[in-house]
């Protein structure tokens, strides 16, 4: 479920002792201020005091040369560079770094031709072709073709694979290699949108027989130097890469630091120009000193609550609707983010393709959740809500609904469990009847297939309601644009009405950037620009 | 006496000093068995495991099970132990379980920990070999000016120290040396496989952190046990006869008062290894705490096993060595019983 819960921050090293790696993906943030954030907080109480702007501007002319220093927290020995187990914001620096995808994600989550230069559904959007890009070389010299492509998508295909859910719909043992450059995919079911499985870092392109990974060659901007997981990787420039003049700096150096005080504080003192997950406190406190860059990222990325439709007393409608309207949106966002948001309207893929913009923005209603309470006769409901320190913002953005609810006499006692057990299935994901989660979206027709369809693997509000999934698959399998953002509208209609997710924030993601660093463009689609080292250059 | 009776006198007369080492090094053995056998039912009963840490949200209770069994990571607890300890009596420190899961075939642990092991020792004994001295210096220096304003600033310059979370002295320490000052650099990055001596600057806040939050104890023994000594007869004796103050101190003085400390200084150095956790993260240097920590995150059982047992018996040998230093400055324990 790569679009879904990757790219978490990490922990601190202490809080990692109680983590465990949900698909690999230890988010590794966390108490960052209770530990070991009084770092920062100094630093940053001490920084200098002039204004300057967040957004990062690309003034000048690109200028080649220089090593460009990356840090994000390290994931220990379990980090790699196999895009296939890629999960970690680190594993996937590296991926996007040395590898290139079928299909490029815009920073306005428009699209633009990668390996990938046409795609040709037949009538009903079961057959597509794809032509690749000619003239691209892997970083050994051999010629990019149709049969490396047919291969990766073979490999994704296993059940090991964290790309499965953006290919399980592909008959990946019936492709057929039209030409060198040249691939028909037959599907399992109709997709209007074949191109969209293939923007996520879990589905980029690796050569033809790759098995270990361990020198790793890609057609990408970088090219492997050196990996020590759990400490850094080099990289070297791709002096051949098919976008050329990128990328502009010599050398890309990804290292780990954990600790989110220690990663700023490097960046602070020059050691590193660039670092992933700045905790929004730490943001908001450097936003005004000028001594970093402060780059947001406008993006949808939900954190919401998420009730179990099933049991009581979610299982009233009328109790999940009350509680949508407990929540006070803007207030929550400065309160748990720093202000680093926009405002949630329960449906999720704000600013995405096919949101429905036109459903009336949910505000703050106490009076009408009481009586909607006591119309389900639930006043002084009590429950009982599980939040974790694996993502930041949980805690707090529980603590601020308890709050928020006792003004509709709604009690609720939070439960802090640890974050091992929060995302494992063997543990409690999937067993909580209230808790919190946050995805990671480019797309919107991923998450619903993964979190609201009958066969969602994660179905944290275990919804399951047939009509809606017929609905999921016309709306996916329509290749009228028109059509298919009727059939979407109706579906998120659904959800906004009685599906059982509070989303309450679109959250940006923030980043800090030496102020040497020109070139990198914030992006909805992920971290430090969706990891666009090669739009970087050292001024 | 015939020359029978001779080397008898000779067997019988063993010397007290091998005589303990001989037991002590049977203690210690018995001690590391110990030790591995907390470690290891301290891993088995982490929940969690390797696998579902790898297979991740994907990991059914099913698939877990199936990856565990392939992975040979299901043994009987019996059998594992037996093997891991088996291994280590080769010098094989087995398979990193991440590494496994991940696909690999062989994942060899050693070259995981050997260069953050390498950086923790260099640490650890920079460190130690400031803290030794300042400890027995600052400890003379408050027991001669006992009472007065210089034992009043160390005794307290000292407990602010220990009395000090480690992160809060390293935060303090940045934000003077490096916020304020610019003297030197925030975090102690060194690439992999260098030597952290290249860059000795690094090194700087770490190690006084370090310092400041492990001085106390030795400096207030040190202090304690001078303070008694030099109230004896023997130390007026000396002075009376003329020699100098310093080598009263030095030479006469702090010998006796040194038994004690050697135990807690050999505390300080045993606290240095296993200790230096939250230092290195909060100045990001790569060391064996950071890789420990990652580890138990990842459940990668192996590497948190071996790197506990080689933190376990460091702080034994650090104990022999120190009864044995304690030994040989004490002649009356190397008499025979």
């Amino acid at each position: 479920m790569s679009d879904s819960r990757n790219d978490r921050p990490p922990t601190t090293p202490l809080d990692a002792m109680f983590d465990q790696r949900l698909s690999r993906q230890t988010l590794f943030r966390g108490a960052a201020g209770a530990m070991l954030g009084m770092s920062p907080l100094l630093a940053a109480a001490c920084g200098g005091g002039s204004t300057s702007s967040t957004a990062q501007t690309s003034a000048g002319q690109p200028k080649r040369g220089g090593v460009l220093r990356v840090s994000f927290a390290s994931a220990g020995t379990a980090e790699t560079l196999s895009p296939l187990i890629a999960v970690t914001p680190i594993d996937q620096a590296r991926v996007q770094s040395l590898y290139d995808p079928l299909i490029i994600t815009n920073p306005d989550f428009s699209t633009s031709p990668g390996l990938a230069l046409e795609w040709n559904p037949n009538s009903d959007a079961t057959v597509w072709e794809i032509k690749l890009r000619s003239g691209v070389t892997f970083h050994n010299g051999k010629d990019f073709t149709a049969d490396d492509v047919i291969y990766s998508i073979q490999q994704m295909s296993k059940p090991s694979s964290y790309a499965l859910p953006f290919v399980s719909g592909i008959n990946a043992k019936d492709i057929k290699k039209v030409d060198k450059l040249t691939l028909q995919v037959p599907l399992k079911s109709p997709d209007s949108d074949l191109p969209s499985n293939f923007a996520q870092y879990n589905t980029w392109i690796f050569q033809n027989g790759e098995t270990d990974f361990k020198h790793p060659v890609g057609t990408g901007p970088f090219m492997y130097e050196s990996f020590t997981p759990g400490q850094q990787s080099v990289f070297k420039r791709n002096p051949n890469y098919w976008q050329s003049p990128k990328p502009y700096a010599d050398q890309l150096k990804i290292v780990g630091i954990t600790d989110n005080g220690a990663r700023l504080n490097a960046l602070l003192s020059g050691q590193i120009d660039a670092m992933g997950m700045l905790p929004t406190a730490q943001a908001k406190a450097h936003q005004s000193t000028g001594d970093i860059v402060v780059l947001t990222g406008k993006s949808p990325q939900p954190i919401m609550f998420y009730m179990d439709v099933t049991k009581p007393p979610f299982n009233n409608n009328d109790v999940r609707t009350a509680m949508k309207l407990i929540v006070d949106r803007p207030a929550m966002i400065e309160g748990a983010l720093n202000g680093f948001g926009s405002v949630g309207n329960d449906i999720v893929g704000k600013g995405l393709p096919f949101y429905d913009t036109s459903l009336p923005q949910r505000v703050q209603d106490i009076e009408q959740a009481k009586s909607l309470l006591k119309k389900a006769g639930q006043e002084n409901l009590t429950v009982e809500l599980q939040t974790s320190e694996i993502i930041p913002g949980f805690v707090e953005s529980a603590t601020l609904l308890a709050q928020q609810a006792k003004a509709a006499g709604v009690t609720i006692n939070l439960k802090q469990v640890p974050a091992n057990s929060y995302y494992n299935p063997s543990l409690l994901y999937l067993k909580m009847s209230f808790a919190e989660t946050q995805w990671a979206i480019t797309g919107m027709k991923f998450f619903y297939l993964q979190a609201l369809s009958k066969d969602s693997p994660y179905n944290e509000t275990h919804w399951n309601v047939p009509s809606f999934d017929s609905l999921l698959s016309k709306a996916i399998g329509e290749l009228d644009k028109t059509k298919a953002q009727d059939y979407w509208n109706q579906i998120q209609t659904i959800q906004y009405n009685e599906g059982g997710y509070i989303d309450w924030v679109a959250a940006d993601w923030v980043d800090g950037l030496s102020t040497k660093v020109k070139g990198i463009t914030p992006s909805g689609a992920g971290a430090l620009g969706n990891m666009a080292f090669m739009d970087a250059w050292l001024a | 006496m015939t020359a029978v009776a001779e080397r008898g006198r000779r067997v019988r007369e063993t010397s007290p000093v091998l005589a303990f080492l001989g037991r002590r090094m049977l203690g210690a053995l018995g001690a590391i068995l110990v030790a591995s056998l907390v470690i290891f039912l301290g891993t088995v009963v982490l929940p969690g495991d390797a696998a579902s840490v790898v297979l991740g949200r994907n990991g059914t209770p099913q698939q877990v099970a199936a990856l565990n069994h392939r992975l040979h990571l299901d043994k009987p607890a019996g059998t594992e132990y037996a093997d891991w300890m088996s291994g280590l009596a080769h010098g094989d420190f087995g398979d990193s379980a991440v590494g496994l899961a991940q696909g690999e075939t062989h994942a060899p642990v050693w070259p995981l920990i050997s260069g953050p092991l390498k950086n923790s020792l260099i640490l650890a004994l920079v460190t130690a070999l400031f803290m030794i001295p300042l400890s027995l210096f600052l400890g003379v220096l408050a027991a001669v000016n006992a009472g007065r304003p210089a034992d009043h600033v160390i005794s307290l310059g000292t407990l602010t120290g220990i009395a000090l979370p480690e992160f809060v002295i390293g935060s303090l320490l940045v934000g003077v040396f490096f916020v304020g000052l610019n003297w030197l650099p925030p975090v102690a990055l060194v690439p992999p496989g260098a030597n952290p001596l290249d860059d000795p600057q690094k090194l700087v806040l770490p190690v006084m952190t370090l310092l400041l939050a492990s001085l106390a104890s030795g400096v207030r023994m040190v202090r304690a046990g001078m303070i008694e000594v030099l109230g004896t007869e023997y130390v007026q004796t000396a002075r009376l006869n003329g020699l100098p103050e310093r080598r009263v101190l030095y030479r006469y003085a702090m010998r006796n008062a040194l038994a004690p400390s050697i135990q807690v200084l050999a505390q300080n150095l045993q606290w240095l290894i296993g200790g230096i956790i939250i230092t290195e993260s909060v100045f990001a240097y790569p060391g064996l705490g950071t890789t420990l920590v990652t580890a138990v995150g990842n459940r990668d059982v192996t590497v948190v096993r071996d790197i506990a047992l080689l933190i376990a018996v460091a702080y034994i040998l650090i104990n022999l060595v120190a009864d044995l230093i304690v030994m040989l400055l004490v002649p009356k324990l190397r008499e025979p019983a």
